[in-house]
Formats: C-alpha cells, structure tokens, sequence
C-alpha cells in the first residue's frame, strides 16, 4: 500500500525473475501477472498449456516446464495434451494409449513407437464367434487373440484342419469322418 | 480463483484468452477482466443482454460466466465434460452451445446451465469453434478432422443439419459470423488462410493467405481479428481490402486462444425461439 508512506508500503512481488504482480481487492491475495515464459500459476507454479514440470520445485525437485512427452502419439493443434504437472498423456491418438502414448489402446495391437502412423496399433478384430467371450482385446504384441477349443488364426475366425462349426460360438467340432471314406 | 473488477465497460470490446487469463487488447482497455491463474481458458463468448462473458476450462472442465462489471467465477455445467473448446451464446433464445472435442459432441443449454441436451454426437471427430446467428436461427461449427475437416452448419435446434464447406480445408480452428455483412469467416491453420462465404450464397473469398498459426477469430465492422499460436499476438486485418492493418501482442509470450466481440449493444433481431 503506498499510500501510507513509509518506504517499506511497496513490496518487491513474489514472483520467478522479477515479474509484476498484482492484489486481487477483495480477498488480498498477491497474484503474479506475468510469469516467465513458459510459465503461469498465481505464482507461476504451473506450466504453460502443451508443457510440463514443475517449475518451482513444489512437489519435489524443480522440473523446468518442458513440452509434452507423448511419443509423437498427440496432435499439435489440440489442446491439453497432457497433464500440466505429472505429464500424463491426455490425448493420445492412432489408436494409442498409455502415460506416454506409448501402448496401443484396448482392442488394438502392433508397436505404439512406430514411426509410420499407419504401422503403429492396428485393430483386433477378432472374431465373435471364435473368440472366448467374444472379447474384442487382443495381445498387444502379436495381436492374438484368444480363442474358443480348435478355433485357429491370429483373429480367431477359422476352425483347426479336421474341425467344423465356427458358427456355433462354442468352439469348434470334430468332423468325426469315416476314415474310409473321406479323402484325407 | 481470483478476480479484478473492472469499471464498467463502455463501447465494444475484444476479449481473448490466455492461458488462465481474459483479456482485452489495444489501449481501449487497461486491465485483465479475468485472472484464474491455475485455469486454461479456451473459449470466450458474451451475452449482450445480461453483460455476462462466458468462458470454457479444460483443466477442471467446466463452463462458467462472470459479470463484466466484476464478480466472481460462477460455475454452468461442471459435470459431463472432457474437452470443452468452442462455445456461443444465443443471446436472442438465451442458449448456450458447445463442443467438446474428448467426447465428440456438441451439446446445447439454457445460460444458467438448465435444459442440458445433446445436438449432435455423430460424425464429429474434432469440433472445435461454433458460433450462432441468432436472428436467423442458425448455428455453425468446424470440425479439424485432418482426414477431412469440415464446416457444418444446422438450426438452432438440431435440425437441418449439413456440410457447408469441406474442400481446401486443412485447420479450421475459428469461425466468426458478422451479421452486418452476412458473411460467415474462418482461420485456418493448416492452409494459413482467412476466408469468407455468405452461407446462403456460394461465393467465397480469400481474405488473408500465408498467415502463421491462427486459433480464434471475431469480426468486428470492417475487421476480423485472429489470435495467432506462432506470433502470440492478435492480428486486425481489414475484411474488404483483405490486408493486416494493427497487431497487438501482450506482455507475456504464450499461446492465445480464444477471442470474442462484446457489442455495447445487442444486434437487432429475434428468433424462433424468442417467441415460442
């Protein structure tokens, strides 16, 4: 308050490099105005949208604020594509998911780091009537998915060699053949 | 939370956002009208007759309003939210609309949050902008799908909906109605351009080609003003002769977003709703 006069009224502000602040009127409260680039928060504690850390050291080491780590799974014209202060990916796209982007979302397999983006997490697709429970995941790796007895292919939607009735959704039955008669 | 009150307005104003920061630019106004440090605010309407601006957060999603004449933060929809980006007040029906580009929707309300509905949850992949013509009952949005951004238009209530443009489209992060001109405009920054269409006619003009980063638009008499992710500044352009004509570019260097018109006054008009 300068203007009781004392030298002292004035009070430098309690922000990062010397940045103005001001006095909300009603409550008192001292609010930085123009924190450091990158920067922002009542005391510019938090990092800029599309950046991360923790730029004073609030919650453990200080961590300046760095652009969002989300393995190029994310789109530059979004916005909030991760958390302000933990960095957690909030939008990831091509199908991937995880902290980082970094794994393919449910029901998608393949390699969420590739660089073609056509390459990264293709889907499932497993088949209704070949898979346990009709689940639609898969392995993320090889993108198997689990199949009802004698129910073979990677998406579940054949029945083995000497086995029939993939419709059935119960797995598939043996053809019980006559040996004599059938050609194999 | 924190709030300055400023004198009361006079005239037309700018607002944009900045990060957790509204703000008007130019000398016309000296003051932050808004500070919520902790917030990132995207989108910014106005409702002329109440005097109330709007505005959308994404880190606590949530729409909320505050008196231009000073007051605090009032919440309108905290629940059901993922992504709010764009939103427009229907001054006239007194409606609010918006996107959410996480759940891929655009959903409508009355201003003090009641009536909630779904317009429109199917083929949208990245709403962003929407904007109303109130006194024709119209609504338009953008959607920035790269595999195909679209600018789509409907009746205030849903209906009619279609494809107003969808070629030579690459970012469609804003869009402005002036109902003066009727000419309905967009920033884009995927093909760096600003354009304008009549929407009832087909006649469409570059306004501004190799720009840097547009986000928000808003047209105000012969100007359209863009805020600009590249440049950390808002451009003025003169919409008839197509030509930037003043830049202003805040203290603090960060993205912009969001920014609006607040006429003095409300346009003339009404609508369907106002009278039903």
């Amino acid at each position: 308050d300068s203007t009781i006069g004392n030298p002292t009224d004035c009070k430098p502000c309690p922000c990062p490099g010397g940045s103005s602040c001001a006095i909300v009127p009603k409550t008192k409260e001292v609010v930085c105005t123009n924190c450091p680039t990158g920067t922002t928060g009542k005391r510019c504690e938090l990092c800029d949208d599309g950046y991360f850390g923790d730029p004073l050291g609030e919650n453990g080491p200080i961590r300046a604020c760095r652009a969002c780590q989300c393995n190029n799974n994310i789109d530059p014209n979004a916005v909030g594509n991760c958390d302000r202060q933990t960095g957690e990916c909030l939008k990831c796209i091509y199908n991937t998911a995880g902290f980082y982007c970094d794994r393919c979302n449910d029901g998608f397999f393949g390699n969420a780091l590739n660089t073609d983006t056509a390459d990264k997490c293709k889907p499932c697709s497993c088949s209704p009537y070949g898979t346990v429970d009709r689940q639609t995941t898969c392995s993320q790796v090889t993108g198997q998915c689990e199949c009802l007895p004698h129910v073979t292919n990677r998406d579940c939607s054949a029945c083995q060699p000497g086995f029939y009735n993939l419709l059935s959704g119960q797995g598939c039955e043996r053809c019980d053949c006559n040996a004599v008669g059938s050609t194999n | 939370e924190s709030g300055t009150p400023p004198p009361p307005p006079v005239g037309p104003l700018l607002f944009f956002t900045q990060s957790g920061k509204m703000d008007v630019p130019w000398r016309l106004y000296p003051k932050a009208v808004l500070h919520l440090p902790e917030k990132v605010i995207i989108a910014v309407a106005y409702d002329c007759v109440d005097k109330m601006v709007y505005w959308t957060d994404i880190t606590s999603p949530s729409i909320n309003k505050a008196s231009l004449q000073g007051g605090d933060a009032i919440p309108v929809i905290r629940t059901d939210l993922e992504s709010p980006e764009g939103l427009a007040v229907d001054h006239l029906g007194r409606n609010l609309y918006w996107t959410d580009s996480m759940r891929d929707r655009i959903e409508v309300a009355k201003l003090d949050g009641s009536q909630r509905r779904v317009l429109f949850d199917d083929d949208l992949v990245n709403p962003r902008a929407i904007i109303t013509d109130s006194a024709n009952g119209h609504l338009y949005w953008t959607d920035w799908n790269r595999e195909a951004p679209k600018i789509e238009t409907s009746y205030m209530d849903g209906t009619n909906r279609r494809i107003l443009v969808k070629d030579d489209l690459g970012l469609p992060n804003g869009l402005t109605y002036d109902s003066h001109s009727s000419q309905l405009c967009w920033a884009d920054a995927g093909t760096r351009r600003v354009e304008c269409i009549n929407p009832n006619q087909t006649g469409r003009r570059k306004i501004l080609e190799g720009i840097q980063y547009p986000f928000g638009i808003t047209s105000y008499g012969r100007n359209l003003y863009y805020t600009d992710w590249r440049r950390d500044a808002i451009i003025a352009a003169d919409r008839t002769v197509g030509r930037e004509n003043d830049e202003f570019q805040p203290q603090k260097r960060s993205r912009l977003y969001g920014i609006t018109t607040a006429y003095a006054q409300c346009p003339q008009g009404q609508n369907y709703c106002t009278v039903n």
